[in-house]
């Protein structure tokens, strides 16, 4: 790791004196009945055996943004991220003598999960014992226990992580193959899904990626595909997930196939099916040959010979997974994640193209993606213009803050308020990622930033004091959340809110910046 | 069998109308589970069916006993306090309602009954609120902070999928923060913030900083029912006292839920199920007298997973059987007047021949074809369209159209 940089302008006195000593003052004089920081006990909080692997205090002291305007590397950072923690922005601007250097080597850092250090988040969420638990096993459990493991496993993984960009992928994928697991035995299979085709391939490659899916039981039940099989010449496939795989999965909407083409991919999947009957091998994906339809297929002006059997799933993926439509489709909604909304067609082309390129290497295309100028944005169109949906806001707002997380209930109730609960959106297209429907979410949001700053979370562990205490003041921890100099209209309302306890933390939470990213 | 629809292609996005925060226009659906399966022939005896008495001899309820509503049929006596709703119209029953579920199995009949179907994603409460009636509606509703809530500890699973919900347990719960003062002077901070925001963002602040005054206007106050409404004392009552300081707040509370628990009565039936009738009865008539004119806009339905056996067993009891009912009260009466006023039934009678499997009264109407008059009044209009999105493979029969017809 890079020695921290000290950027020589960050200690310049002048710029930094409204929210000097005199507030810190007051608002530690608010937070308890009396003196101040010491009145809270230390770290009052029982983590129950958890090791979180982290020293619990929030250690400065911390390099701040200084800029009027979102820098290059906050919104680089921010951007492949679920938010900064109060060491990240130092670190990352240390990574490169120049603003530009240091977010691309921070780019190449996180397009390189495997070589990021990560035990403390792995030990976190080790207690989650039944993530690891084969297939057949998870018939074993409670679909509640499951459920809840496979979201606190989301978000502590998110919030803990220092493999960032890798855990935006991972829910990045979550939508784009979505499985909603309170349909029928998704609720114990979800978390093999989660496992061995989300997380297992995320920044890997698309088409294996696509596979994995294709075969996961999970999918296989979410999608129908399990009863899609053709005995007799009168049975009619399902096409529910052949209709998905093309709308959703791969080509898109507008991707230029046809219902032909949906009816001709659901006969080529005839006969994949889990068991979910005996109570041996159940949630095994298994290819039965006498409910395979076994004719000729034509997909998208391509001719499948008869009797291909089993086969005919892999010229199908061979088809779609690397179709000019898919790269094209699949850019777009990288470049809406990673740029704005709507994306700009520029980088589109360009990602699409990459895509292309490298067979579907997610990594591969990811860097095109960073090396876009619409990406880095020098002329700040985008920056700082993408709203966070619920769960990014919920785990920025405990990456920002430093505090600490189990994520038991009460954080994913939350969650559930805000719409966007993990794991439970109804319909194949995932979570949106556009504005609208989420506006109805700032109450939740809003009374979050409150309990948060207050502390009143259960299961979850702010120290305000010690924040204030290694920022040094309330103008810097102000540049920690928004991510630059605050505008004169936040600097006056935090300083109004400054004399009532932990009120300037939740309006910086609270506030329109932080609801974006 | 059952699909998971894709949203339309994403064109202009159409939000459902909301005047979260102001209101005024919503209205509110109360949905009302009754956990444990409820003896329909309890709730409401069919007091002029021999069968009946022949089948109940130490259970039944007499032919004097109860409230007489037609014919046929009775309210049992500890709900007569829903007598007076029944005779103005605004109180009605189903009877022989339920699900297709055979399993008799409490968890399987209320998964299936919550989810509205098989094989589909999420709950028909969640799947209404986030789709709407409309047959097109595409995804990406917007939903007002505070449209649906579950009252109690957890979220019934007929809200899953909800654009929202939330699980709380009283009023207090909603307000931004727990100081009322420092939360005034927060909630002005906020606002002045988002008052600079011209796009979205800063429109959608508007109806969430005064959905939250009026929260913290109504908070601190004690609550006083109108029209000298009396809660029963207890979790329901309360919960349904919370569910009506809402609507009166104007929060945007567009659906929210309640469970009554206990109703698995195999045995002592007539003791355990008396309290429990008495908190029913008197809980939702306190619930229309506090809201006043406002039940015009509110519509409550009272369900339950499943009927029970219709002869009584050795223990003083009723096993798990089919049929029960299900109770409506509030402003779809109006729109839909055979709600309201009457017992709907396509009375099959009790007779050994007609009962079900091991003796049970049959499901003569489907809980969706009572659900889905009830969510197109909701959503303003007056179809009786199926709702594909809602009931997936359900084409629905109107039911509140049948009557019962008396042997």
């Amino acid at each position: 790791m890079s020695p921290r940089r000290h950027l020589p302008t960050r200690r310049d006195l002048s710029r930094r004196g409204f929210l000097g000593t005199s507030a810190l003052l007051a608002l530690g004089a608010c937070t308890g009945c009396g003196d101040g920081t010491d009145l809270i006990p230390a770290w009052g909080f029982d983590f129950g055996g958890w090791d979180t692997g982290r020293d619990p205090e929030v250690a400065g002291p911390f390099d701040v943004p200084a800029a009027q305007k979102i820098d290059l590397v906050r919104h680089v950072a921010g951007r492949v991220s679920f938010g900064l923690r109060p060491d990240d922005y130092g670190r990352i601007r240390g990574l490169g003598a120049t603003q530009e250097d240091a977010a691309r080597a921070f780019l190449e850092e996180q397009l390189a999960p495997e070589s990021i250090e990560d035990e403390s988040a792995r030990l976190i969420v080790r207690r989650l014992e039944t993530l690891d638990e084969p297939v057949g096993m998870l018939f074993e459990f409670q679909p509640d226990l499951l459920l809840r493991e496979l979201s606190r496993g989301a978000l502590l993984r998110a919030v803990y992580s220092r493999r960032q960009l890798f855990e935006v992928m991972v829910s990045f994928w979550t939508d784009h193959f979505n499985i909603d697991v309170s349909k029928g035995d998704c609720r114990w299979l979800k978390t093999a899904d989660d496992r061995d085709v989300v997380r297992a391939h995320a920044l890997g490659s698309f088409p294996e990626l696509l596979r994995a899916s294709a075969t996961s039981p999970a999918m296989l039940w979410y999608l129908d595909g399990r009863t899609n099989r053709r005995r007799t010449p009168d049975e009619r496939p399902n096409e529910n997930y052949a209709r998905e795989l093309l709308e959703l999965h791969t080509l898109g909407v507008d991707g230029g196939y046809t219902q032909q083409d949906v009816m001709e991919v659901a006969r080529c999947l005839t006969g994949w099916t889990v068991r979910s009957e005996e109570k041996f091998f159940k949630g095994r994906v298994e290819f039965r040959p006498d409910e395979h339809d076994n004719g000729a297929k034509t997909v998208l002006g391509h001719r499948i010979p008869s009797g291909l059997g089993r086969r005919d799933l892999d010229r199908v993926l061979d088809l779609v997974a690397l179709h000019p439509s898919t790269a094209r489709f699949l850019a777009t909604k990288l470049c809406r994640r990673f740029i704005a909304t709507p994306p700009p067609t520029n980088a589109v082309d360009v990602v699409a193209q990459a895509f292309l390129d490298s067979r579907g290497d997610i990594r591969s295309t990811l860097r095109a993606l960073f090396q876009t100028p619409e990406f880095f944005d020098e002329h700040s169109r985008y920056r700082g213009n993408r709203l966070k949906r619920p769960f990014h806001f919920v785990v920025s707002a405990l990456r920002t803050t430093g505090a600490q997380t189990r994520a038991d209930d009460r954080l994913l109730d939350y969650l559930l308020s805000m719409g966007q609960a993990p794991f439970q959106h109804p319909t194949p297209d995932g979570y949106p990622e556009e504005e609208t429907p989420w506006l109805g979410t700032l109450v939740w949001r809003w009374k979050f930033a409150v309990a948060l700053a207050e502390n009143r979370i259960p299961d979850v562990s702010l120290r305000i004091e010690s924040l204030l205490r290694e920022f040094g003041d309330l103008e810097d921890l102000a540049r920690h959340v928004l991510g630059r100099q605050p505008t004169a209209a936040e600097r006056s309302g935090i300083l109004r809110s400054a004399s009532r306890g932990p009120q300037a933390l939740a309006l910086l939470v609270a506030s329109p910046a932080f609801q974006r990213f | 069998m059952g699909q998971v629809h894709a949203p339309q292609p994403t064109g202009p996005n159409t939000p459902k109308v909301h005047v979260s925060g102001d209101g005024d226009q919503e209205k509110t659906l109360v949905v009302i589970f009754l956990r444990g399966g409820a003896d329909g022939l309890t709730l409401v005896p069919p007091v002029a069916d021999d069968g009946y008495h022949r089948a109940r001899p130490l259970l039944g309820i007499d032919t004097n006993e109860g409230h007489r509503l037609d014919d046929l049929f009775a309210l049992h006596p500890h709900l007569g306090a829903l007598r007076p709703l029944f005779d103005e119209g605004r109180f009605g029953v189903i009877h022989a309602a339920g699900s297709d579920d055979h399993t008799r199995s409490h968890f399987s009949a209320q998964d299936l009954m919550e989810h509205g179907g098989e094989g589909v994603g999420g709950g028909w409460l969640g799947r209404y609120l986030r789709y709407g009636a409309g047959q097109d509606a595409g995804g990406g509703v917007q939903a007002s902070a505070l449209s649906a809530v579950a009252l109690g500890k957890t979220l019934p699973e007929s809200l899953r999928s909800a654009p929202s919900a939330v699980v709380m347990e009283d009023f207090d719960s909603l307000a931004l923060g727990q100081d009322s003062y420092a939360t005034a002077l927060l909630l002005h901070e906020i606002e002045l913030l988002y008052g600079l925001e011209t796009g979205e963002l800063g429109h959608a602040s508007r109806s969430a900083v005064s959905a939250l005054r009026r929260i913290e206007d109504l908070r601190g106050r004690p609550y006083v029912p109108s029209g000298g409404a009396e809660y029963p004392k207890g979790e329901f009552g309360r919960g349904l006292r919370e569910i009506a300081r809402m609507i009166k707040a104007r929060v945007g509370l567009e659906a929210a839920t309640l469970d009554l628990n206990g109703w698995d009565s195999h045995l002592t039936q007539s003791a355990l199920l008396a309290p429990l009738l008495r908190n029913l009865g008197d809980g939702l008539a306190a619930f229309a007298d506090d809201l006043g004119p406002q039940l015009a806009t509110t519509q409550v339905v009272v369900m339950t997973e499943f009927g029970r056996r219709v002869h009584e067993n050795a223990s003083f009891g009723t096993d798990h059987g089919r049929g029960s009912v299900m109770l409506t009260l509030g402003g779809a009466c109006d729109a839909l007047p055979s709600l309201g006023g009457h017992v709907t039934a396509d009375w099959p009678g009790l007779d050994g021949s007609v009962l079900e499997g091991p003796g049970d009264l049959p499901v003569v109407h489907d809980y969706r074809d009572v659900l889905t008059p009830i969510l197109h009044w909701h959503s303003g209009s007056t179809d009786d369209a199926p709702l594909p999105r809602v009931f997936p493979d359900h084409d629905p029969q109107p039911v509140w159209r049948r009557r019962h017809s008396p042997s």
